[in-house]
């Protein structure tokens, strides 16, 4: 009877819940909707990169046999976008293009050849404008504005100074600057964007599913663009094949599929090509960065100045929130005593960004950590020493704006990764052409401040128990493969000590689960996890008092040992069926709920407007080592090995972590040394798999991963955030690494082996002369 | 994806009823493993009312051994071509090149013919149907201009194959068949310098085998291309060579290259180097050669001068590798 124990299913490695309809191609995405009345949706796209539109003459398209709709931007006059006060998007272009590839028109018709012959009999006629294609054209005397509303195509300008900047650069032994370019790059998710529309026109109903991280917000933006009654609307998210922040937001592809469903009075799949995903964009933007560091002769940073400009593209769509990513974000890894920041968001007529993975700070981080690591060169300090002068002075520390932070593993990271990679014994004895380098990254856990505050719970879950002993749990969480299903059945399985075999999930059904926010800025863990926490302690409590009850005993005397309830060890106790059962009684199905809010203290800074985002429950911490050689002759990039800590928090599934984590390493080593999108003439060249040179398995690197738990207070089982901070920690300490390597440092991203010749002979130049 | 658009398929299971069916529709394109074909009929680039499946042809899917060499048949798959102990043996360079093409799911599929044939590329060109026509299409295909150097009269795409260098420093033949009967070339007569038309193939030709001569089986060579990833990657250059030495000297070599001409191309003047002996100065005078022979354009992301700076020193290490 004494060995009766609850089943522990936290910081235990788990298979995630919905593996096996993945590995066994059960698993239905969206694009695996094909109702046998569905109809082909096509998208007409603009070929010009900025105009007045003068006429889209949709007649012949329209009398093609087969074709059922065919729909422009005067379906639809009301803009879209995630931000409340950014949004100038419509599903289809009204008034004005703005770049290439921009949807303008949309047809559903009965199969696929004849959508794009209606497609073809399309006639666009529009008045061109000047078009600009880096942000320094658009930011130029005389421009025309691509929005009217914003002039000088500054989507936002950001300032703050905080602390006394002029003098910490004033009392610095040395001040060190440097430029970087970091290219803009997508995240090439395996699944092209793709929708079903299902149009019930005897309800004036629609169903819509789509591969989304936030069916929330489409769901939200579906109403207004449709100008439909929110409970006219059932948004589903089925298997979803990666996101990355590419479907943060609501994309124009569910909007129009939507609108073309309607007009055409039934049913139409959207599935968009790899090309077309490529223009509908949303990654990182190509972001300029001045960095400038003054330290004193120990290391001791006195202040960081810097300004980044992002190339916005279109659209502002997360751009806001990026830009001041980019600033707030500098704080919360060293101890800063004076920053100052100048921030641009330019519109382009380019596909809008939106917030990849490592939102807002991954090019400034890059930018700072390769600059700290030549400053320590230059002060002959080992690159590890000059980072663990400069750390918080513990987890209470206070940020200049005003960071939220109760756990701080960094310094153990860095221990760890010294450690391991073989640090002090290796570097500096590798041999030509080979190298070491390091560096430090952190990230929030979900932004504390949601984009729309409505005053509900950050997170709901529900669990609902029935007369058969088994457990649903139902979150609006969108599990897009990183493992929130799984993190939300485990959180609930150890409260309760139940195996989560007696566990199944329903997500993402807006008329069966909770709503939730959505995957982004790594909240889901943070906010669903506690969430998960609530629900399973509720519904403990009602079974531990149906429990006390059946045993006559007060409540605070029952033990719960998840298969068992007991009074007392000598108790034989009841089984988890027959304190069901007992709780049924007279309420029959039980279905309770738990919630998250974040805590005020962590809701950012009002030291400056937009001080708000940055604000976290808490941050996640990485440092990272990687070994790379490089080819005397052709200056190809090995990545030999990475060592990559991360502060997890606790690590509530350690199989979900490493392979966050590895994934993580893996995605920073694209934007490191192949990845970028190019434009001619603001048409995207790379939008294939083939000139956008996504890393393949051949590129992967042995990665060793090691978990720090530094237990977060508030965290759920202390866990933080896992799956962003190692890719923001991975670029620099690549470049770092390099530098080691060869003696010239890269700056501009993505170190190409061509750039990398081009540094190389130019140092050996500069070399040569001063000879 | 780009939607497949309808064609007819034929489906001949003898390289005659190939040609024949090619005769009577002279618009038809043969496709072999169609790792490249499927792709650009997807992107409009062809558009074939009809297609020549040559999978089933058996005759092309054999390799043959005589007094005069070795005989590969066109429909002989990449990683057949790859793994043959022979082949790995007698002609490394060959082998090498084709473990070097693509992806290895690509070399499953993809036949020594297609790889030999395959259309020449450019960023201009291999893009979808909504691309072209956003650009004004290109004088390679249905326009009039040269987006890669505008003003010119010629195009640049570049022979992006793996395989034909390293058959070429091998002095390979090959077997054409036509509606008038066959004919034996050698490869390097099946190309041209000119990036919309590079291949020499009479009208509704077919290559049916690759001869590799049996007196030059074993003599060493070595294939390596530039590429941004390890996998799935066109040669931005690549280059074969093959090297015999008697003792210190060269006794026979022949250079050839690919991804950086419209088509692949023997490097001129290498027979300077017979009965010499390779020292540093001779090897950065091989490497300037080929750098000299090589003309990239700007028909990839990857700039033009790095390719040519890389082909350069990829031969010279190659040499350097096989003068041991």
């Amino acid at each position: 009877m004494n060995e009766i124990k609850p089943t522990q299913s936290i910081g235990v490695s788990k298979p995630l819940v919905d593996g096996p309809e993945k590995v066994s191609g059960k698993a239905r995405y969206s694009s695996d909707f094909i109702p046998s009345d569905s109809l082909v949706g096509r998208i007409y796209r603009s070929p010009v990169s900025h105009a007045e539109i003068i006429e889209v003459d949709i007649s012949e398209a329209q009398a093609l046999p087969g074709v059922k709709a065919v729909i422009t931007g005067d379906e639809s006059d009301e803009p879209f976008g995630v931000l409340p006060i950014a949004r100038f998007e419509y599903p289809l272009a009204r008034d004005k293009v703005r770049y290439k590839g921009e949807p303008v028109a949309c047809v559903a018709a009965v199969d696929v050849e004849t959508a794009q012959k209606a497609i073809d009999l399309i006639k666009f006629k529009y008045n061109e404008l000047p078009a600009y294609f880096t942000s320094e054209e658009a930011m130029a005397e005389g421009a025309v504005n691509i929005h009217d509303h914003r002039e000088g195509n500054i989507e936002r300008d950001v300032e703050f100074d905080l602390g006394e900047t002029d003098e910490g650069l004033e009392a610095a032994d040395l001040i060190m600057e440097e430029t970087y370019n970091c290219a803009e790059i997508a995240q090439v998710q395996s699944e092209p964007h793709a929708a079903i529309a299902e149009y019930d026109i005897e309800r004036d109903f629609m169903t819509v599913r789509a591969s989304t991280q936030v069916p929330y917000y489409v769901h939200k933006m579906l109403a207004k663009t449709l100008k439909m009654e929110e409970s006219k609307i059932r948004m589903i998210k089925p298997f979803v094949g990666g996101g990355f922040g590419c479907r943060t937001e609501c994309l124009n592809v569910e909007l129009i599929c939507a609108l073309v469903a309607r007009a055409a009075k039934g049913t139409v799949r959207i599935v968009i090509s790899r090309e077309e995903t490529f223009i509908t964009h949303r990654g990182r933007p190509e972001t300029d960065i001045d960095m400038k560091i003054g330290v004193k002769k120990d290391g001791t940073i006195t202040a960081v100045d810097f300004k980044a400009i992002q190339r916005g593209g279109g659209y502002s769509g997360y751009g806001v929130v990026t830009i001041l990513y980019a600033g707030g974000l500098m704080f919360g890894v060293y101890d800063l005593p004076a920053v100052r920041y100048r921030g641009l968001r330019v519109l382009t007529n380019t596909p809008p960004p939106g917030a990849m993975r490592g939102h807002g700070t991954t090019d400034v981080r890059y930018a700072f950590e390769n600059l700290l690591d030549k400053i320590a060169i230059e002060l002959d300090m080992d690159p590890i020493e000059i980072r663990r002068k400069n750390l918080l002075q513990g987890p209470k520390y206070e940020t200049l704006n005003e960071m939220f932070i109760n756990s701080y593993g960094l310094p153990e990271c860095l221990d760890w990764v010294e450690k391991e990679s073989g640090w002090k014994e290796r570097r500096g004895k590798m041999g030509p052409y080979k190298g070491l380098g390091v560096a430090c990254a952190h990230y929030p856990s979900g932004a504390s401040k949601p984009v729309n505050w409505t005053g509900e719970p950050h997170a709901t879950v529900h669990l609902k128990l029935d007369w058969d002993g088994s457990i649903t749990l139902l979150t609006g969480a969108p599990e897009i493969g990183q493992g929130s299903t799984t993190m939300a059945t485990q959180c609930a399985a150890e409260i309760l000590g139940l195996d989560m075999s007696r566990f199944q999930s329903l997500t993402s059904d807006s008329k069966l689960t909770p709503k939730d926010n959505g995957s982004y800025s790594s909240r889901v863990t943070y906010m669903v996890g506690n969430a998960s926490i609530d629900a399973a302690t509720n519904l403990k409590n009602i079974l531990v008092e149906a429990a006390a009850k059946k045993l006559e005993v007060k409540p605070e005397d029952v033990e719960c040992l998840g298969e068992v309830y007991r009074a007392g060890t000598q108790d034989e106790g009841l089984t988890f069926n027959e304190v069901v059962q007992a709780a049924l009684e007279g309420t029959g199905t039980i279905t309770v709920k738990g919630n998250y809010d974040t805590m005020p203290e962590s809701w950012g800074t009002k030291k400056y407007r937009g001080g708000a985002i940055s604000g976290s429950m808490a941050y996640a911490y990485a440092a990272q080592v990687v070994e790379v050689s490089i080819d005397p002759d052709t200056f190809e990039i090995k990545v030999e090995k990475v060592w990559a800590a991360q502060d997890v928090g606790k690590a509530l599934n350690p199989l979900s972590v490493e392979g966050q984590i590895e994934g993580s390493v893996w995605m920073g080593m694209g934007q490191a040394i192949s990845e970028g999108t190019l434009y001619v003439n603001g048409l995207g060249i790379t939008n294939n798999m083939l000139d956008y040179r996504v890393p393949t398995i051949v590129e992967s690197p042995p990665i060793e991963v090691g978990i720090i738990e530094s237990i977060d207070p508030h965290g759920p089982f202390g866990a933080k955030e896992a799956g962003e901070t190692s890719l923001v920690a991975f670029i620099p300490a690549l470049t770092n690494a390099i530098a080691d390597a060869l003696g010239v440092r890269p700056v501009d991203l993505p170190v190409t082996p061509d750039r990398l010749m081009e540094l190389m002979e130019n140092y050996e130049k500069t070399q040569e002369a001063a000879e | 994806m780009e939607y497949m658009p309808n064609f007819q398929l034929h489906r001949p299971t003898s390289a005659e009823e190939a040609v024949k069916l090619r005769s009577e529709e002279p618009e038809a394109l043969y496709v072999a493993g169609g790792t490249d074909m499927i792709v650009n009929v997807r992107r409009g680039i062809e558009q074939p009312e009809n297609l020549i499946d040559l999978s089933g042809v058996t005759e092309l899917k054999t390799i043959t051994e005589d007094d005069e060499g070795l005989h590969i048949g066109a429909g002989i798959t990449l990683n057949e071509i790859a793994t043959n102990e022979k082949i790995k043996a007698d002609y490394q360079a060959v082998a090498e090149a084709a473990a070097a093409v693509a992806g290895i799911t690509h070399q499953q599929y993809g036949t020594l013919g297609g790889n030999l044939c395959l259309d020449t590329r450019c960023l201009f060109y291999n893009q979808s149907e909504w691309w072209r026509q956003s650009n004004d299409y290109c004088m390679k295909e249905r326009g009039d201009i040269c987006h890669v150097a505008p003003g010119g009269k010629r195009c640049f795409a570049a022979f992006s194959g793996d395989v034909a260098p390293a058959m070429l420093v091998y002095q390979a033949e090959v077997e054409l068949v036509g509606p008038e009967g066959s004919r034996r070339i050698p490869l390097s007569e099946m190309y041209q310098n000119d990036g919309m038309n590079h291949l020499t193939f009479n009208p509704g030709e077919l290559l049916t085998v690759v001869h590799l001569p049996k007196a030059l089986a074993g003599s060493p060579s070595r294939y390596e291309k530039a590429r941004i990833r390890g996998s799935i990657d066109f040669p931005l250059a690549g280059t074969a060579v093959r090297l015999e030495m008697d003792g210190k000297k060269v006794k026979d070599i022949a250079i050839a290259l690919t991804g950086v001409n419209p088509f692949p191309q023997i490097v001129k003047g290498t027979e300077d180097y017979i009965g010499k002996a390779f020292d540093d100065a001779s090897l950065d005078a091989l490497r300037d050669n080929v750098r000299k022979q090589a003309k990239p354009m700007k028909t990839t992301t990857v700039a033009p001068w790095y390719r040519r700076r890389v082909i350069g020193a990829l031969a010279r290490r190659l040499t350097e590798e096989l003068a041991g």
